[in-house]
């Protein structure tokens, strides 16, 4: 589908901020000082699980320099008690009913990394040492870090009722649902496959550690802190902290990456705007590399067991799926596991219990519910496919979803994704139809796997001004985590209104000055708040149209809030993968040596950082299929491989060049078409690099991450 | 505190004992106006503080540092250069790179007093006279900075790159930046950014 | 971090007084080379001497002027200073024609930016990197009295030589210099001794809470390399979890003397896979004498893994050490 060329959106653009990224001026938030300000650190758990009988602050209290200690004792804030950072049950309507409410910090502790204390002080290195001088007497518990073991009957309880998560209505009832008939699709089938893949606790690792500035005036609180979203988390530091939105402001300028779950606010903005308010001082606290990996959250690990039901000519008939989602002590998010719906089978199951565990909280990252179940389904149907003899590009376009009376698409390119992909990465040479067949130690293979991802729209505001210099400012309340969210919203005011984006200034990133935007995450702020960047040009054009432009001082401003929807058609993403992969059999290395992808993602806004979100998301799961982990000690329920050493995260040595093509269409919705980019990139690569081991050695890896020790313990 | 206080005069009396000749290591007792960067507070604790005397980005400045500060905290915190960045504050993430001496080095990890005598170049001295240098101009036009936190320890690593090698491989910009993580990932086009810095502009 | 007072001594001598005061203070002393990895374990609160405190002391020992140099000495052989960069080691052009096992462990430590702060002594010297220890468990490295890992995780741990800690030897440029048969140079409070290579190291069955024998107001001021033959042929390979900065899952420097295809003699000295750098007699005895074949090579990658007794979670060093080797000892003779 062709599209029609647009005269900035489309064009290559440097971020417009890029100066300020590249000189060092980027302010972010510990960047900043105030006069007067204090330091604050917070003290965590170092068991799994216990009470606090006591804790004695009386000598970090008295350290020459510490202003004030904080414990469960001396304030008992909820934490998560707004819409978005405590997690479904947490929501306006249901905080009262909730019965697992979680507190800033909490007696009953129930990770290591929980916050047990925090110090502030004049500066860090003395609130650091007061941390050492805090006594806590825990009466110590028995705690659980396995899934399976902790829905145990007997299992020590993380909370009282068994350690299945709550739902919003305090049910502990699986995710998921039926679709057709699940015993017909079985006894329909030829042959029924079965098996178990696991995927890992993974941390989102973001560069910047997190970290919280808060200032009091009068009754309002000013908050400088590295979120995805400035609305949404003043309103959850108002719900947290009982107050109104209104006396609540957010500010984030720049901020060092966002893969997920930083829409909202965290328990450290609640502890420096307490310290702040009682000080009556500025104070920021700071979270060590440690703190922000122990303490705030990664991806959920699962536990998948498949069963498909499938005919001798390779149609899938059923789907079943059981899992259970380690969601550490405290539900922050869903625990779901997506990615059965990409295939065509109408008869199915799926039942996922997310389950808490003495691990550390997980949360959102980067497509959060994806990758986990990518990697469980489509490792499965690469399975099947290779039992049925049928090379595994044949079966996904036989067994993949397809528009349908019942199931229409606002448009439909994910036969084009993967047939472009397998010629433009050569699959018929270099796919090996016996797997593990090649000669010598060194053994290459191929894999490939196809995905879809919501591009849904829905609510957001901007504003858009014009004064008499003809100089325009959109107002949006985006911070900018990455992908240049900021250069992408004046791109679509200058487009709009048919100016040179140099005419167009923005503010951004701050609670009061900008409208209420749905923030970074969910890949849907280019296609919400862009939107809604849009209809405000619009507007403002009709406005310049009807009055001519403003003269003197005065000035034209227009808003808009739009609220599109598809009509009840499936508006998705597309894309397909192809990875080629050298597996050292004698030493267990594997090197990608190959990635291919062709995404589809409506029209590229943008396509200079487009590109480099579907590289940089590839990379990722690159990480994420062969080194990240989160290591346990279950004897003593300690975390052992926190931090980038331990992490293994991939450096500049260790990937490849990833060659990307866009399919670019047009449907006519969102701003000039535009789709999901962010997240596509990294929802499939864990699976595709897994069967393309596969390929290579013939031997099936099912549980993530493919180590050393788990090849050779197969191949050598 | 009183125990820090008693073994602060132990170590003191211990140094004219060994009358050690130091190298501006003359550990003077804090006093408030010499702790720039801080709140406005009485001495807080009697830390050893020590005189040094380093160039950053060409311009020589004698500071007293506390012995326990890292060259991260000395430049951000009291030198006001923040645009050097702590990320891990280990030696595991780069984003503190800067150049010591013209090599670049995790300034985490490295104490304040040693780099009495030394070269420090930061990030805020890449510009000459109101203009970017080439490599910045790079990062600029290729994408190289998603969320920008990394931003300044690869373009400190990649500048040391291109004062010894103008013309390097693909191979050895990828070397030269091993120790710079990208949470971004944004790995591809931070290569492609030096590549087109260097003198054939990655032809 | 805990407040400590840094001194930059001028010499050796002094460096060694002021730590030797120290002790007798009663305070807690560390020497410093690049400091890159004590200013960690300072700012984590992990001993960098079992049972010690963070140190009260610093001893810098960068301020002291001639002890960095890579120079040849009276002998043909090298002495190099303890303060040398690691990025100097394997920049060194007569480091890299005659001692290239030591450029090329030199050139895969950590990052470009360790190398070039690194030292030599410290990496020799530096302290385990098991994940128990760097998390803060008083084990016996941190002057406790259990290793966490045997009945814990311990897929990174040693297959051969230990018990009671079943810590790796950190060190890449270790195993080069057990393998070139170097001389370490040691100062301190009782003057000076010169140790071979293989005798500075010490099994934990011998010491468990110390990976050498160096005194806590000891400093390694120098190391010698003898003179190199002609036909001396060496190199380093190193396993990685990833490409750079991590340690050795397992590591082999492999030196041969080699005369027209014969292998005079052989020296293999194995890293990350004991708690010293390990070498394998039975495997170097293997070449003495023989043409280098793939066969005769992949039975020294079996002699070479034969004495393993690997934990539950870490058999997988075996195949990988004797591949290794295999692979190390075929590159250095030349066969492909």
């Amino acid at each position: 589908m062709a599209i029609d060329p647009l005269k900035t959106v489309g064009q290559n653009t440097p971020r417009i901020d890029a100066y300020e990224r590249v000189t060092g001026q980027a302010t972010y938030t510990r960047d900043i000082k105030l006069p007067g300000m204090l330091y604050a650190r917070v003290l965590r758990s170092n068991v799994p699980h216990a009470m606090i009988r006591r804790i004695d602050t009386s000598k970090a209290e008295a350290l020459p320099g510490v202003r004030a200690v904080m414990t469960h004792e001396t304030h008992k804030i909820p934490y998560g008690s707004g819409s978005i950072s405590g997690g479904r049950q947490y929501s306006d309507a249901h905080k009262d009913i909730t019965t697992r409410l979680r507190y800033t910090f909490n007696d009953h502790v129930r990770y290591v990394g929980e916050p047990v204390a925090a110090v502030a002080a004049v500066n860090r290195h003395v609130a650091e040492e007061a941390l050492q001088l805090i006594e806590i007497d825990y009466e110590e518990l028995p705690f659980v870090l396995d899934v399976e073991e902790a829905i145990e009957p007997g299992a020590p309880e993380i909370w009282s009722g068994g350690n299945i998560a709550h739902d919003s209505e305090n049910r502990q009832q699986p995710i998921g649902g039926r679709t057709g008939d699940l015993e017909a699709g079985f006894a329909e089938a030829d042959q029924i496959f079965e098996d178990r893949f696991t995927t890992q606790f993974v941390q989102d690792a973001q560069m910047e550690p997190r970290s919280a500035l808060a200032h009091w005036e009068g009754d309002k609180l000013i908050l400088h802190t590295p979120t995805q979203g400035v609305s949404n988390c003043r309103h959850d530091t108002a719900r947290d902290l009982g107050l109104e939105d209104h006396q609540v402001q957010v500010i984030c300028q720049y901020m060092g990456g966002g893969f997920g779950d930083k829409n909202g606010n965290y328990y450290f903005d609640l502890i420096a705007a307490a310290f702040a308010r009682d000080l009556g001082v500025p104070v920021m606290v700071e979270l060590s590399r440690k703190d922000d990996w122990l303490a705030t959250h990664g991806r959920w690990h699962t536990v998948q067991d498949y069963r498909v039901g499938v005919k001798d000519d390779g149609t899938v008939t059923a789907i079943q799926l059981n899992g259970l989602s380690g969601m550490g002590p405290y539900l922050r998010r869903s625990g779901n596991v997506a990615g059965m719906d990409v295939y065509a089978c109408e008869n199915t199951e799926k039942s996922i219990l997310p389950v808490h565990t003495n691990r550390v909280v997980s949360g959102n990252f980067r497509a959060p519910t994806y990758p986990q179940g990518y990697f469980g389904i489509e490792s499965m149907m690469d399975e099947v496919a290779y039992k049925l003899g049928i090379d595994p590009v044949q079966f996904a376009l036989k067994n993949m979803v397809r528009p349908t009376e019942t199931k229409q698409f606002t448009n439909f390119t994910l036969d084009q994704c993967i047939e472009q992909g397998a010629e433009l990465f050569d699959w018929a040479n270099r796919w090996k139809p016996e797997p593990g067949s090649g000669e010598g130690p060194i053994k290459r293979g191929a894999g490939m796997a196809f995905m879809m991802f919501n591009a849904r729209l829905g609510a957001s505001s901007a504003i858009l001004r014009v004064n008499a210099e003809g100089r325009y400012t959109v107002y949006v309340g985006v911070t900018d985590i990455g992908p240049g969210a900021k250069t992408t919203m004046s791109m679509l005011a200058a487009e709009e209104l048919g100016v040179p984006l140099s005419d167009v200034d923005i503010v951004w990133g701050d609670s009061d000055r900008c409208p209420y935007s749905v923030g970074e995450s969910g890949s849907r702020c280019t296609m919400m708040t862009g939107y809604a960047v849009v209809e405000a040009a619009r507007d403002l054009k009709r406005q310049i149209a009807e009055n001519g432009m403003p003269q003197g001082d005065s000035v034209l401003i227009a808003s808009a809030t739009p609220a599109p929807t598809t009509n009840g058609k499936l508006r998705e993403g597309f894309g397909a993968h192809f990875v080629e992969v050298e597996v050292d059999t004698h030493l267990g290395d594997v090197r990608v040596t190959k990635y291919v992808t062709v995404h589809e993602s409506g029209r590229i806004l943008n396509p200079l950082p487009a590109l480099d979100q579907i590289r940089g998301a590839v990379i990722q799961g690159i990480g994420q299929a062969l080194t990240e982990d989160l290591r346990y000690d279950s004897r003593n329920g300690q975390p052992l491989t926190s931090g980038y050493y331990w992490g293994r995260h991939l450096t500049h040595l260790d990937v490849p060049q990833i060659e990307n093509v866009f399919i670019e269409t047009d449907d006519g919705l969102g701003p000039y078409g535009a789709k999901t980019v962010g997240e596509s990139g990294i929802i499939i690569a864990p699976v595709a690099v897994a069967n393309a081991v596969y390929n290579a050695i013939g031997h099936r890896m099912r549980d993530l991450p493919i180590t050393r020790d788990k090849i050779l313990e197969v191949v050598a | 505190m009183k125990d820090s206080h008693d073994s602060e005069v132990s170590r003191r009396e211990f140094i004219g004992g060994t009358g050690a000749a130091i190298v501006a290591a003359n550990t003077i007792p804090v006093k408030a106006q010499d702790r720039s960067g801080e709140s406005n507070e009485r001495a807080i604790e009697d830390v050893p503080l020590t005189r040094i005397t380093l160039t950053v980005n060409g311009t020589e400045h004698r500071v007293a540092v506390e012995d326990r500060w890292t060259l991260t905290e000395l430049l951000r915190d009291h030198l006001g250069l923040t645009g050097t960045r702590i990320g891990c504050n280990r030696g595991e993430c780069g984003a503190c790179t800067v150049l010591l001496d013209g090599e670049p080095a995790y300034s985490c990890s490295t104490l304040a007093v040693w780099a009495h005598g030394r070269s420090v170049q930061t990030v805020e001295g890449l510009e000459k006279s109101g203009r970017v240098s080439k490599l910045q101009q790079a990062f600029i036009d290729h994408n190289a900075p998603q969320c920008g936190f990394c931003t300044s320890g690869q373009l400190m690593s990649a500048t040391a790159l291109l004062q010894r090698n103008a013309n390097p491989t693909v191979r050895e910009i990828r070397e030269a930046l091993a120790g710079n993580l990208c949470r971004c990932s944004n790995y591809n086009a931070i290569v492609e950014a030096v590549q087109a810095a260097t003198r054939t502009g990655g032809a | 971090m805990k407040t400590f007072a840094n001194h930059n001594p001028g010499s050796v001598d002094e460096a060694v007084a002021i730590a030797q005061a120290a002790i007798s203070d009663g305070l807690s002393v560390s020497f410093a080379g690049g400091g890159t990895d004590l200013l960690q374990l300072v700012k984590d609160r992990i001993p960098n001497r079992p049972g010690a405190g963070a140190p009260d002391v610093l001893v810098n020992l960068k301020s002291i002027p001639g002890i960095g140099g890579i120079a040849v000495n009276a002998r043909g052989g090298l002495t190099i200073g303890g303060l040398a960069p690691l990025s100097a080691l394997a920049a060194s052009s007569v480091v890299r024609q005659r001692y290239s096992v030591l450029a090329e462990a030199a050139e895969q430590v950590a990052s470009p930016q360790i190398r070039n702060t690194g030292t030599l002594a410290g990496n020799v010297c530096q302290r385990p990197w098991c994940w128990y220890f760097r998390n803060g468990f008083n084990c016996y490295k941190a002057g406790g009295n259990q290793c966490f890992s045997i009945v814990g995780e311990h897929q990174l741990h040693a297959i051969f030589g230990g018990g009671p800690s079943f810590i790796v030897h950190p060190s890449d440029v270790a195993p080069a210099l057990v393998a070139l048969e170097a001389t370490f140079h040691i100062i301190g409070p009782h003057g000076e001794r010169t140790l071979p290579a293989a005798e500075f190291f010490v099994l934990p069955r011998d010491d468990a809470g110390h990976e050498n024998v160096l005194g806590d107001a000891e400093v390694l001021v120098s190391i010698n390399l003898p003179a190199s033959a002609n036909g001396v042929h060496s190199s380093y390979h190193k396993v990685m979890d990833r490409q750079t900065w991590t340690h050795a899952v397992a590591s082999a420097a492999v030196v041969l003397d080699m005369e027209e295809g014969l292998c005079r003699s052989a020296r293999i000295v194995l890293g990350g896979v004991a708690p010293i750098p390990w070498r394998v007699q039975a495997a170097e005895a293997l070449l003495a004498g023989e043409r280098v074949t793939a066969e005769l090579a992949d039975a020294v990658g079996v002699a070479a893994v034969a004495e393993a007794q690997p934990l539950a979670k870490n058999a997988y060093k075996v195949p990988l050490t004797r591949r290794l080797v295999e692979r190390t000892v075929l590159a250095v003779s030349g066969v492909a």
